[in-house]
């Protein structure tokens, strides 16, 4: 069942790929369009069979692979996987959809994506921790290329930057791995022997740290996180969609998996520094996303303060805490791809992404309006605003944290009123005022353009009304991870003798 | 069928927001080809349904005991958040006021936009504005009020920024914004606090729990001055209330319902809040102190305005100032009588401010005149408006006032000439904006006024009415006291001192042309009044430059010295600087190389384990 | 004199003051230009033909009445019409009432001085008590708030100058278009011809306004008291619509701090020859009313070159106004040269030289206008 959605996708990118007579563009579009919808659709399938109060890992399937190594075949879902894996086969829908149509060389494009979600998927399904080293190795080759190829005038530096700090942060969770499986003296890499081994408190601090910093670069962190500006700055607009809505979070759930997950005693002695680093990760990003002039590296930057929130939540590890970790990876999912959406379209009409150059692209007649609006709908969502998923997502992040860690809790929330501040200077820039001169002739929006925007706008919208269908799916699963970190914590003879 | 429209009584803010998602297809632009009034239509008839519904409520609910309606909405972990619904005649009544002042305001603006191609958007926010805050008339819960309340931001900044071509529009519409953000965030902290504290958001439960509350004198301090933010945001309070003047650069219908309810509804949430305000006497004093600055100042600022909207909105922050500080003297009777007539009155003064816009397209007071006897309908709404609103005639304000004085008068009588102060300068402030608009010879730009259409004069008649029958009103509702309880010597004091206000105000010596007073310091008496003490200035030297040097800061730092450093240490010595720096890669040797060179990265990172594993199996 | 001199050769506009005088026109003359502006004028006469109408209809039939709840109807009252009205699907006579409020804002030429004058006053009286002599409430507003219905009619006055004013124009621009149709125009100066020549054969009718109440004639502006149709409507038309014009609350701060909006109104520069097209379909700007009733009245050939650029029928209403601007200027064109105080191509100096002067004045208005746009 989850194999379909490793290797569907992969058939699919072979088929596009691979295929020996002559396809055209547009055939190889809808040939990975259609696939990457079967896969969504197949993730909805899933979802519908999905047991909500069962909080261990569903559907699972093992199969031995190196047995020498340790390492097996093993792949599962639980509530922090769950959500993951449908926001990334819907964003990746979304990104093929909103591809440019006459895009260069678009047989290795397409194919390149659909592996990026095989890749991506599998990582998010692997219950082996080789395996998701695997998968998490993979899924950066696919991404550097489609940052190197079809990114901008310098994507060659974006790309090769983004491959060594990902390649490092590879570096680092693997040894940490190794590390923890020499260690332990477990002979296997399967998530489900190795989690609940304990180890003396130095140890598991050095572990720790590498998985850290490995998944820090991912999500990113303060200082880790200049890859992150560079490579959305040069990478198209659907890649940009995929690497702030999914890619991202797959540092945020390793983090979670892997740090909480394998380290639960570690994790809470360093539980206040990493809430200190996640307020100053908050404040650092917006702080930097107010002095940006590029629409593009102003949202990135927002992503950088936003990933922030999760690793708070994650530090603070309560069950409403770690309930509000998978709420928020969805909203900053659906809200980072949204605005990455509505800038790529303010580009591709204008030509730039300058605050200063643009101005008054609401104007009904020569403007773009119904982006304007979105982007209006879109900025207040990420600032926080009742009534879209961003505010009750970061709502259960404070309420989660408050108790644990007030203070850091409360820089935070300054966090989002500066991104009010940024957003607000965006938006009053470059769609409020009167049409600039620069921008008079702008091509038509077609409804292309506006779909995928739309559908994430009325997304945001409807989970922020009613946040309790993306809740109960996670809620038994992080319920239990705490629960279970906790009993470790507490009772780490018990887990000794084991 | 009672019970039924109790139950039903939370459609009630659901009307304004159907009839927001009505307008889409105009305000969209999807129907291009027909205009949008349609929209209009749809909002009008939706809000009269609310008005309706909403009357049939409270006469159900009246002499009843309150009702509650819970809905959960969302329960996470340990966190149970449900919007709770207080259904008592007070709550109830406060909604009706919202309506049935959002009816008025939205049949005015059918007239004074009728020019407006963005009728559809207009009416859009109006839903909105109105569906916000009549929920928060009934909300009984921190979590759902505190929800509403940012909505009402939301729909301020898009009500303000409405004409967003303009210039001045757009910093309004950023600076409200920001300003009442700035309040909302600090609320929110201090919701998730008591929240945490109290675990429940409900205000029965919070109510209880301050009664026991034990915190620590800081926490409860901060905690105190954290909820108290968000009301000061959204009543215009010294020191957020640089943006209702600025809000002003708004359409005027929107103004009538800002400069009235919307302002209002922080006044309730923060009445809503009182009790658990009790656990800080720090924050009831602040509310004191900053109630008195503002209402002072405020009143101070608004004589020295040219401006008609501005003229009036002034005196908005400054009453708002007095409702301040019956919160923070815990007489929220006082709080809400003056909230309720103030918001009636103040209403009329706009819509009569918003005709005499149209009709002379001008709002600089000094260059009008003489329109009184060709404009019954608005000069009766000014009149009346201003006679609602200052302690003189027995209509809305004088009550209002009275019942202030009457509370403070042995508790706190240093706060009643306070009270008398402000009454005062209201009545001069109002007397001087009726001269310079009404009296005197016509001005080139009134020298031609007929009177408004019908569907902005229907409204103002409407309110006229309302504003006179207020007394009666209050009388049926046993809100007047009897005649034997009356504080005489406060009644003397207080017409007094709007007869002392009326007398100058008529008095004074008003300059219609541009010159200015000679004297050097009245003229900076003049100018710092004018422009609100500077204190835009101040902020823009202050806060603004503040955020504004530290980002650069910091920007130069995550430049020059994190990427700096991250490149120059980690990566440089892997690749030659030229070709990492800029790159202007698109050669597909780059490409080979670099694939390769992550397969081989990948290669070695898969058999170092194996080597490793192999290792220790030796 | 040597200044006068000095200024004419250094008239920032020079160029078009020579234009007129070499008998060419302010919109340049090219095949595009001849079919924008006559296309465009065309379905400016059709919109103004219901517009007049209507205005003229509100002056005869509503005179007084407090809630005119049916004013756009032209007493034509049915279902259908009803409908159509609640979704509004019709003209936008809220744009025509605009232009009368304008104009009577502004006032200027005859027809504002007469409103002054004690004849005005004693007729309006004579049909405003026998319109109130029945309503007693009205009456009493009236001896409390004693201008209150004289200025109602004023207003009811210049309701009917402007539809009278613009009964003329549309007849003339569907005239222009039927003889563009013919191929007996094909220039710009044949429109400007076409235009003045209308201007001048209808210089001297006479405008008038009389109500009926209860079958018996009012008559507020008799025709002894001279009003005619060039003096004392058109020109002060086009200097309240053209030049002066309101504020758009859309793109000008009211705010009297702020001083965006001059103290005197013969320094508003708002009018039709000023406007931005730009902000044409957005919030607060009255003209898109205007221009959104033309769009439904396009000849096909004027459809087609807007479909041909770029936005296509996204920024429809844009183009049109910058149509209609050209259209306007050619309009003010055919008035200078209506006008001038001698022939445009005199040979006599002291003509000449009167004539530079006349042209200067007119020029030193244009300096802030959109003519160097329109002439893109």
């Amino acid at each position: 069942m989850l194999s379909v959605l490793i290797w569907l996708p992969v058939i699919g990118a072979l088929i596009v790929g691979f295929w020996p007579t002559n396809m055209t563009a547009k055939v190889s579009r809808k040939i990975s369009l259609g696939v990457s919808i079967a896969v969504f659709i197949w993730s909805l399938v899933l979802m519908s069979q999905f047991k909500i109060g069962e909080p261990g890992i569903q559907f699972s399937e093992f199969l031995p692979w190196i047995e020498a190594l340790g390492l097996t075949y093993h792949l599962g879902i639980d509530g922090l996987s769950l959500p993951l894996v449908i926001l990334n086969g819907l964003l990746t829908c979304i990104a093929i959809y909103s591809t440019d149509e006459s895009i260069n060389r678009p047989r290795f494009y397409y194919s390149m994506l659909l592996l990026l979600n095989a890749s991506v998927v599998g990582a998010f399904l692997a219950q082996d921790l080789l395996l998701f080293f695997l998968f998490y190795e993979v899924e950066l080759i696919p991404l550097y290329l489609l940052i190197a190829i079809w990114g901008g005038q310098r994507r060659g530096y974006a790309a090769i930057k983004f491959l060594i700090y990902t390649a490092i942060s590879g570096i680092l969770i693997l040894a940490s791995f190794f590390g923890l499986v020499l260690l332990s003296g477990a002979s296997t890499f399967e998530f489900e022997k190795v989690y609940a081994v304990s180890l003396p408190l130095g140890a598991q601090f050095l572990l720790l740290a590498g998985i850290l910093v490995g998944f820090g670069i991912k999500i990113p962190l303060v200082p880790f996180h200049t890859w992150l500006p560079d490579a959305h700055v040069e990478a198209s607009t659907p890649i940009s969609v995929l690497l702030a809505g999914v890619l991202l979070k797959l540092g945020t759930y390793g983090l979670l998996r892997f740090g909480l997950g394998l380290f639960p005693e570690a994790w809470a002695v360093l539980a206040p520094w990493l809430a200190t680093w996640a307020a100053v990760s908050v404040l650092y990003g917006a702080l930097n996303a107010i002095a940006q002039t590029d629409m593009k590296k102003m949202v990135a930057y927002s992503s950088v303060g936003h990933m922030g929130y999760i690793l708070l939540a994650a530090a603070a590890a309560t069950p409403l805490s770690l309930l509000a970790t998978v709420l928020q990876m969805i909203s900053h999912g659906l809200i980072s791809g949204l605005l990455f959406l509505l800038v790529g379209v303010v580009y591709k009409k204008t030509g730039t992404r300058d605050i200063n150059v643009l101005s008054g692209l609401l104007n009904p007649e020569g403007g773009l309006p119904l982006i304007g609006s979105l982007m209006v709908m879109g900025v207040m969502a990420s600032a926080g605003i009742p009534g879209m998923v961003g505010f009750i997502s970061e709502f259960l992040v404070f309420r989660g944290s408050f108790p644990v860690f007030p203070t850091q809790t409360l820089f935070c929330m300054v966090g989002t009123s500066l991104t009010a501040v940024y957003f607000l200077l965006l938006v009053n820039r470059v769609f409020f005022g009167r049409l600039s001169a620069n921008v008079l002739n702008l091509p038509p929006v077609q409804w292309s353009d506006r779909t995928p925007s739309i559908i994430l706008a009325i997304l945001i919208v409807m989970l922020g009304v009613q946040p309790s269908w993306m809740v109960r799916w996670s809620e038994t699963t992080t319920t239990a991870m705490i629960t279970h970190s906790q009993a470790v914590v507490q009772l780490p003879s018990v887990m000794i003798s084991q | 069928m009672r019970d039924f429209l109790i139950q039903t009584s939370w459609w009630v803010p659901l009307y304004g927001l159907i009839g927001a998602v009505l307008t889409l297809p105009w305000s969209t632009g999807i129907i291009r080809r027909t205009g949008p009034r349609p929209a209009a239509y749809f909002n009008l008839l939706m809000t009269v349904l609310a008005f309706v519904h909403g009357t049939l409520v409270f006469r159900a609910t009246w002499n009843h005991e309150p009702y509650e309606i819970v809905f959960h909405w969302l329960k996470a972990a340990d966190l149970d958040l449900s919007f709770s619904l207080d259904i008592s005649s007070l709550s109830v009544g406060a909604m009706e006021l919202v309506t049935s002042l959002s009816l008025l305001a939205q049949l005015f603006a059918l007239g004074y936009m009728e020019k407006d191609w963005a009728l559809a958007r207009f009416f859009a926010l109006m839903g909105f504005f109105e569906g916000a805050i009549s929920g928060l008339a009934i909300s009984d819960n921190l979590f759902l009020t505190y929800a509403l309340l940012e909505m009402l931001t939301l729909s301020t900044y898009l009500l303000v920024g409405f004409w967003y071509a303009q210039p001045l529009v757009v910093t309004a519409a950023r600076d409200a914004f920001l300003t009442k953000r700035v309040g909302d965030v600090l609320l929110l902290m201090g919701v998730v606090a008591v929240g945490t504290f109290a675990g429940s958001l409900d205000f029965p439960d919070l109510y209880e729990w301050a009664e026991t509350a034990t915190l620590s004198p800081t926490t409860a301090t901060l905690l105190g001055l954290a909820l108290i933010a968000g009301p000061i945001g959204k009543c215009a309070q010294f020191p957020l209330h640089l943006w209702l003047d600025e809000a002003m650069e708004g359409p005027n219908p929107a103004s009538i319902l800002r400069n009235s309810v919307v302002v209002a509804a922080g006044a309730y949430v923060l009445i809503k809040l009182q009790p658990i305000l009790n656990v800080s006497p720090v924050a009831l004093t602040t509310l004191i102190v900053i109630g008195t600055v503002t209402a002072i100042g405020a009143s101070m600022v608004a004589i020295a305005q040219i401006d008609i909207k501005r003229a009036l909105s002034h005196s908005t922050s400054a009453y708002l100032g007095l409702v301040f500080i019956a919160v923070g003297t815990q007489w929220t009777d006082f709080a809400l009588l003056l909230l309720f007539t103030h918001a009636v009155a103040k209403a009329l003064l706009f819509m009569s401010a918003g005709s005499i816009i149209l009709t002379t397209n001008n709002q600089n007071l000094t260059e009008m005149g003489g329109l009184w006897s060709r404009m019954p309908a608005t000069t009766t709404a000014f009149v009346v408006g201003s006679a609602g609103l200052v302690g003189l005639l027995p209509l809305g304000g004088f009550w209002g006032l009275r019942l202030g004085i009457d509370d403070l008068w042995i508790d706190i009588p240093w706060l009643v000439p306070v009270l008398l102060l402000v009454n005062a300068l209201t009545a001069l402030n109002l007397t001087r904006v009726f001269r310079l608009v009404f009296l005197g010879p016509k001005a080139p730009k009134t020298r031609r006024a007929p009177e408004v259409p019908w569907p902005m004069a229907v409204p103002m008649v409407s309110l006229v009415l309302i504003t006179l029958s207020i007394p009666i009103l209050m009388q049926s509702l046993s809100l007047l006291p009897d005649w034997m309880y009356i504080n005489q010597g406060a009644v003397l004091l207080l017409v007094g001192s709007g007869l002392i206000g009326t007398i100058s105000g008529a008095a004074i010596d008003l300059r219609r042309n541009w010159s200015r007073p000679v004297q050097i310091t009245l003229r900076f008496l003049q100018d710092l009044l004018a422009y609100d003490f500077y204190i835009d200035r101040l902020y823009r030297l202050s806060v603004v430059f503040a955020v504004n040097q530290l980002s650069r800061l910091n920007a130069w730092i995550d430049r020059y010295v994190v990427d700096g450093l991250v490149n120059l240490v980690g990566l440089a010595t892997m690749f030659s600087g030229q070709g990492l720096k800029y790159n202007v890669s698109g050669q597909s040797q780059f490409y080979v190389l670099s694939i390769i060179l992550g397969l081989s990265l990948l290669c070695f990172l898969m058999s170092w384990p194996m080597l490793t594993v192999l290792n220790t199996q030796l | 004199m040597t200044i006068t001199t000095l200024k004419c050769r250094t008239h920032p506009l020079a160029a078009y003051i020579n234009r007129l005088k070499a008998g060419e026109t302010l919109v340049p003359d090219t095949a595009e230009n001849v079919a924008e502006v006559v296309g465009i004028l065309k379905s400016y006469g059709v919109v103004l033909d219901a517009y007049y109408r209507n205005l003229l209809y509100i002056a005869d039939h509503q005179f007084l009445v407090l809630f005119p709840f049916f004013k756009y109807f032209n007493g034509d009252i049915s279902l259908k019409k009803l409908m159509l009205h609640w979704w509004h699907d019709r003209i936008n006579f809220e744009y025509a009432e605009y232009c009368m409020k304008t104009m009577l804002w502004h006032g200027g030429g005859g027809l504002d001085a007469y409103l002054d004058s004690q004849e005005f006053i004693d007729r309006s009286q004579q049909a405003i008590q026998a319109k109130i002599k029945d309503n007693f409430l009205i009456r009493g507003l009236h001896s409390l708030f004693p201008d209150f219905l004289p200025e109602q009619v004023r207003q009811q006055a210049y309701y009917s100058a402007l539809g009278q004013f613009w009964q003329v124009m549309s007849e003339m621009f569907l005239t222009l278009s039927d003889r563009y149709d013919l191929r007996e125009i094909e220039t710009i100066p044949q429109v400007v011809a076409h235009i003045r020549d209308g201007l001048v054969a209808a210089a001297n009718n006479p405008i008038t306004y009389a109500v009926k109440i209860e079958n018996q004639v009012y008559e507020i502006i008799p025709k002894s008291v001279g009003l005619t149709f060039l003096p004392d409507v058109a020109i002060p038309y086009v200097e309240a619509v053209f030049f002066r014009g309101t504020p758009f609350l859309g793109t000008v701060s009211f705010n009297a701090q702020a001083q965006q909006i001059p103290p005197e109104q013969a320094r508003f520069e708002y009018g039709a020859l000023y406007a931005d097209p730009l902000p044409i379909g957005g919030g607060g700007i009255p003209p898109t009313l205007l221009m959104q009733d033309m769009r439904h009245y396009l000849p096909d050939y004027l459809l087609n070159i807007y479909r041909h650029s770029l936005r296509g029928e996204d920024n429809l209403r844009v183009q049109i106004c910058q149509s209609f601007q050209k259209s306007m200027f050619c309009v003010t064109n055919a008035t200078i040269v209506g006008l001038a105080p001698y022939p445009l191509d005199t040979s006599d100096a002291a003509q000449q030289q009167a004539n530079q002067v006349y042209l200067e004045k007119w020029m030193d208005r244009f300096i802030t206008s959109r003519l160097l746009e329109v002439n893109k």
